[in-house]
């Protein structure tokens, strides 16, 4: 297997643009990639392209735009996970020696998606999703747990918002850079007790792309490529396994195979950019991820740790909750997020002496299986 | 009078003891499933029975929701209920005047209207406080 780096990251801006066509959006984000990068449309021997609504022929649309065509050309759908899974698509096939050089693209225009302004409808088979669960339902059910088992409060939950909304003002590309303070995060509308709006994500229109290649040819565009070193992508199991809904299952199982794959531990890691749609979801993977111990969340979150000049910076971008969620964007936009941490060019809420990121994607729901039936990890390093 | 349709055949019941979820059982490893699984899923065992469950267990978990979803206007509640035999079941809940919920207090099921469908009744099972 041959090591892969990245040389090139682009993303457009987060917000609401219903007017923008999907290939408008990605092609911002796949030119700002090529230019960052420094090659040629031409030079991209291989794409794949992710989007949930609506998923036909995405790489196509979009890579038109800047003049790629003839190639060979992969569309993925994978919810959240949906940029991760292109992202890892575009590396498996640089690591085994298909192409020597790819594009991996997200986009999501979710403001002209059958979704926009509404929660996630069920499938008919999902009998729990008439039964009322949703998003929001399912994560407020694991709130109260963590409030029952961990000693978490309201303004726990809160404080993660608070937090990610500060790091967004940081962000020139952030959906809303806007701080708020506990209360107003508490008095905000309530959606699923405890979960109150500014504790959810919002809806999202955004494209992020990165441009991969074998480390060999990387050297040739750059003298600092950013390797990957590890790429897990791995499917969650039926609900009835599911002991404890404070648990992921599967992401705390692809965090063991990521750091196995990348030979280090969480110790090593020096910033993370993870799935954050509901505040309190944050805590919990912090424990998936072996930032801290099991049941320690909440502490980590409280010492400060986790923000901008701690320990271990978590989602410094403003994550999903302050940048936005446009849905197969996201896993790309993390990853982009990561590599200008490492790269030293993240600006005002740059990781010092960064070395190590990780880029975590959680998500789906699936009649049966456990929520978030689908997780992907990678981690960088300069 | 509207027709009255279950939510899905064959999962509940009512008798004269009250109402009752049905789950099923593989034959092979016993591992218990709600609502009935197909084969099942530890052991892909397909020989399975019916299991009638226990009528009460605890709250593990629960909301009240603020916004509508697919069938309910808010406020509704739904949680999650553990059952004397190992396994837990999702269910709306009924919101009580003198009992709010909290996390391992006991619930019973009901079989009850869930909502109206053109000129169709609806009825599948909640868990109300004890």
């Amino acid at each position: 297997m041959r090591e892969v780096a990245v040389i090139g990251v682009g993303q457009s801006v987060f917000g609401k643009f219903p007017e923008k066509a999907v290939a408008e959006l990605g092609g911002e984000a796949v030119s700002a990639a090529l230019s960052d990068a420094g090659i040629s449309p031409k030079d991209v021997q291989v794409a794949y392209a992710s989007r949930l609504y609506n998923p036909w022929c995405t790489a196509q649309d979009i890579l038109k735009e800047v003049g790629i065509r003839h190639i060979e050309m992969v569309n993925v759908e994978n919810t959240c996970a949906g940029g991760s899974t292109a992202f890892r698509g575009v590396w498996k096939e640089i690591a085994d020696g298909h192409y020597d050089i790819g594009i991996a693209v997200g986009v999501e225009s979710m403001t002209t998606s059958p979704i926009a302004g509404k929660l996630i409808p069920p499938e008919k088979s999902d009998l729990d999703g008439h039964l009322g669960m949703t998003m929001p339902g399912i994560f407020a059910m694991v709130a109260r747990r963590q409030m029952e088992e961990y000693g978490a409060t309201v303004e726990d939950f809160a404080h993660v918002s608070v937090k990610n909304h500060r790091h967004g003002c940081l962000n020139p590309q952030a959906q809303y850079k806007k701080e708020f303070t506990i209360e107003e995060v508490l008095d905000s509308r309530m959606i699923c007790e405890p979960i109150t709006l500014l504790m959810c994500c919002p809806n999202t229109d955004g494209a992020a792309a990165a441009i991969l290649c074998s480390l060999d040819v990387a050297r040739r565009y750059t003298t600092t490529p950013i390797r990957v070193i590890a790429s897990t992508l791995q499917s969650g199991d039926y609900k009835e396994f599911q002991e404890d809904i404070t648990v992921s299952p599967v992401g705390t199982r692809v965090a063991k195979m990521a750091y196995e794959m990348a030979g280090c531990g969480p110790e090593d890691i020096d910033l993370v950019e993870m799935h954050d749609a509901f505040a309190n979801e944050e805590i919990l993977r912090y424990e998936d991820l072996g930032l801290c111990k099991r049941g320690e969340g909440i502490a980590l979150l409280r010492t400060g740790a986790t923000e901008i000049g701690g320990r271990i910076p978590v989602n410094p971008s403003g994550g999903l909750l302050s940048l936005g969620h446009p849905l197969s964007a996201s896993g790309v936009r993390a990853v982009c997020e990561v590599i200008l941490h490492l790269r030293g060019q993240a600006g005002a809420r740059q990781t010092p002496e960064a070395k190590v990121g990780l880029a975590q994607m959680l998500g789906g729901v699936v009649a049966g299986m456990e929520h978030g039936v689908v997780a992907s990890i990678h981690i960088l390093a300069r | 009078m509207a027709d009255v349709v279950p939510v899905r055949e064959g999962i509940f019941a009512e008798d004269a003891e009250g109402a009752k979820l049905l789950g099923n059982k593989c034959k092979s490893c016993g591992q218990l499933f709600f609502p009935k699984a197909k084969f099942c899923l530890t052991c892909f065992n397909k020989d399975m029975e019916e299991v009638v469950l226990s009528r009460r267990g605890k709250l593990y978990s629960y909301t009240i929701g603020h916004m509508p979803s697919t069938h309910f206007q808010p406020p509704y509640a739904i949680g999650f209920v553990d059952m004397p035999e190992g396994i837990r079941v999702f269910a709306p809940l009924k919101i009580t005047e003198d009992k709010p919920f909290k996390v391992g207090m006991a619930m019973e099921v009901v079989i009850e209207e869930l909502w109206r469908e053109d000129d169709k009744q609806v009825i599948g099972y909640k868990f109300k406080p004890v």
